[in-house]
C-alpha cells in the first residue's frame, strides 16, 4: 500500500511540473490553432499501461467498496436495505471484480504488474461523505452515486490518451469503452434506487447544470464544443482531478489532521475554478479535512 | 419531433423509393451512422409519448426526457457534421407497421426503449476505436454513457437489474469482433461493428431506407 500512496504522491508532484509546462503549451495551442484544436480531455498524457494501472486502482477500490457493502448488507448497517438494493450491490460488485480480474490479466502484456497496483487494506471510505458510508442504506447509496458517476467520468477522461497511443492503445481503449458504459448503468441504477426508495430528487441521468451535491467532479466543464452541462451529455474527469478526490480514501491515516501529502494542492488551486461551483467556497478550509470527494 | 412520423410517412408516399444511406468508413461516416441511431431513438420516443399506453407519470416523464435528450444528440451531431450531414430527418422512411408493433402496449414500448438504448451503447462503443478526431471520440463517450443511463433507467422502470443480461444481447459471444472485444460478458458493454448494428436494425424492421457504404460492409 505504501507503493501506491507514494506513487500517487509522486504523480501529484509530477503533475505540478507538468501542469506548469502544460499551461504554457495549452496557452500556445489556443493562441495558434484554436479554431481547429481538438478539445483534449486530459491534462496529463498517460501511456496505455498507465491508464490500465490507473483504471485497475479505481476498479480495485470499487470492488472492495462493494465487498464491504455486501458484508454490511448481510449483518451490518445495510441489513435493512430492500432486497432490490442488496441485489444491485451484489451484481455491481461482481462486475467490478470482473473488471479487476480482466484488467489484471492484460497488464503484463503492457509491461505492468497487477500486483504492484494496490489499495490500502482498509481504505478510508469515510472520506467520501465525512461519515461511514456503510452505516445505513441512504448514505451508502449516496456514496455509491458519487463513486459510480466518478468512475464513468474517469474512464471518459482517458479515451483520448488511449486514442493518441494509436495501435498500442487499441486493446485498453476497447476495454475502457466496454467498462465505461457499464459503470454508467451502475450509476443509473444507484440513482434510480435513491429516487425510488428514498425519494431523492435524482434521476438515472445527470441533471442539467448538476450541482456539486449531485456530482462531485466538474460535470459542467465549459470551453468545449461538447455541451457538458446539458443533461444529454456526460462530463469527464482528468486523472489529476480523480486522484485529488480519491486520494483521501487511499490514505489510511486515522487522524483527519494528518497532512494530506497525497493531495495535489497546486493542481486543486489551478483547477479550483473549474471544479468548484461558485456556491462552494469551502475548498481551502476543508483541504485538510477527511471529506474527500467534494 | 412529434411531426416527424406523419411527415416521413408522407415523404414515403411521395417517393417510390426512400433515400439510400451510404456511410463512408471515416469519422463523418461514423457520426452520420450515430445520427441515424439518434434519429431512430428520437422518433421512437416522440411516437411513444403520443400513445395512450403509458399511464404512469414517472414512465411518461422518462420517455419524454429520454426523447428530448436523443433530440439533443441529433441537434449536436447535425451541428458537428455541418456540410457533411448525409441525410435530413425527412429523408428517413419509417416502416409504420413495424413501428406500431413496437408501440403496441406499455411493456413493448419500454422493452423497445431498452433495446434501442442498448443498441446505441454497443454501436457507440464499437465505433469509438475507429474515430480519428479526439473531440469526436470524447463526444461519443459523452453521449454513450447517457445512453447507458437511459437503458439502465428504463430497465429499472421494468423492475429489472440495470445492466444488460446475456439474454438481451443481440450479438452472441462467438460473433463478436475479436479485435474489438478483449473482454466479453455481463460486466462489459461489448463493441459491435456497424455491420452488426445494421443487421439488428434490419431485424427491428422500423426503417425502410437501404443502408450501404464501406462503414457497414
Amino acid at each position: 500500500m505504501k507503493t501506491s500512496l507514494s506513487s500517487i504522491a509522486q504523480r501529484a508532484a509530477d503533475s505540478l511540473l507538468k501542469g506548469i509546462a502544460l499551461a504554457l503549451s495549452v496557452a500556445m495551442l489556443w493562441l495558434c490553432i484554436r479554431p481547429t484544436a481538438p478539445a483534449y480531455a486530459q491534462d496529463t498524457v498517460l501511456t496505455p499501461r498507465q491508464v490500465a494501472e490507473y483504471a485497475l486502482t479505481l476498479e480495485k477500490l470499487e470492488a472492495d467498496f462493494y465487498r464491504r457493502a455486501v458484508t454490511a448488507a448481510q449483518s451490518g448497517g445495510l441489513a435493512s436495505a430492500p432486497q432490490i438494493a442488496k441485489d444491485a450491490i451484489v451484481s455491481y460488485g461482481q462486475d467490478e471484480a470482473v473488471h479487476v480480474r480482466d484488467l489484471s490479466a492484460i497488464l503484463p502484456a503492457l509491461g505492468g504488474d497487477p500486483n504492484a497496483v494496490t489499495i490500502p487494506a482498509n481504505p478510508n471510505y469515510s472520506a467520501i461523505l465525512g461519515r461511514d458510508p456503510f452505516a445505513n442504506p441512504a448514505d451508502f447509496l449516496l456514496a455509491g452515486q458519487y463513486v459510480e458517476d466518478l468512475g464513468v467520468a474517469a474512464y471518459k477522461g482517458q479515451v483520448q490518451n488511449l486514442q493518441a497511443a494509436g495501435e498500442a492503445g487499441k486493446t485498453v481503449l476497447a476495454a475502457a469503452l466496454a467498462i465505461h458504459s457499464v459503470e454508467a448503468r451502475h450509476a443509473a441504477g444507484v440513482r434510480f434506487l435513491r429516487n425510488a426508495l428514498l425519494d431523492a430528487d435524482v434521476n438515472p441521468w445527470i441533471s442539467e447544470n448538476a450541482s456539486s451535491t449531485e456530482v462531485i467532479y466538474n460535470e459542467n466543464r465549459t470551453g468545449s464544443p461538447i455541451p457538458f452541462s446539458s443533461a444529454a451529455f456526460d462530463g469527464y474527469a482528468t486523472q489529476d482531478e480523480v486522484l485529488a478526490l480519491v486520494g483521501p480514501i487511499l490514505t489510511v491515516a486515522e487522524q483527519p489532521t494528518t497532512s494530506p501529502s497525497n493531495q495535489p494542492a497546486s493542481s486543486d488551486a489551478e483547477d479550483s475554478e473549474d471544479i468548484e461551483s461558485e456556491d462552494s467556497d469551502s475548498e481551502d478550509s476543508e483541504s485538510s479535512s477527511p471529506r474527500a470527494l467534494w | 419531433m412529434i411531426a416527424t412520423l406523419p411527415e416521413t410517412a408522407n415523404a414515403q408516399r411521395r417517393r417510390r423509393r426512400s433515400k439510400t444511406l451510404t456511410f463512408n468508413a471515416d469519422d463523418a461516416g461514423i457520426l452520420n451512422f450515430a445520427l441515424l441511431l439518434e434519429e431512430l431513438e428520437a422518433a421512437f420516443y416522440a411516437a411513444a409519448v403520443e400513445t395512450s399506453d403509458i399511464t404512469d407519470s414517472k414512465e411518461l416523464e422518462y420517455l419524454s426526457v429520454l426523447g428530448a435528450q436523443e433530440a439533443a444528440h441529433v441537434t449536436f451531431l447535425r451541428s458537428v457534421l455541418g456540410e457533411q450531414v448525409l441525410f435530413e430527418t425527412a429523408d428517413l422512411s419509417f416502416n409504420q407497421d413495424g413501428l406500431e408493433a413496437l408501440l403496441s402496449d406499455r411493456d413493448t414500448i419500454l422493452n423497445t426503449a431498452v433495446t434501442l438504448e442498448d443498441v446505441g451503447v454497443h454501436a457507440y462503443n464499437g465505433a469509438g476505436p475507429s474515430l480519428t478526431n479526439p473531440t469526436y471520440l470524447l463526444a461519443a463517450g459523452s453521449i454513450v454513457s447517457v445512453e447507458a443511463r437511459h437503458a439502465g433507467g428504463v430497465r429499472a422502470l421494468l423492475g429489472k437489474p440495470t445492466t444488460e443480461p446475456d439474454s438481451d444481447r443481440l450479438v452472441d459471444d462467438d460473433s463478436l469482433d475479436a479485435d474489438l472485444n478483449p473482454f466479453k460478458g455481463k460486466a462489459y458493454d461489448e463493441l459491435y461493428t456497424p455491420r452488426q448494428i445494421v443487421e439488428i436494425l434490419g431485424s427491428l424492421g422500423i426503417i425502410n431506407n437501404s443502408i450501404d457504404g464501406a462503414l457497414v460492409a
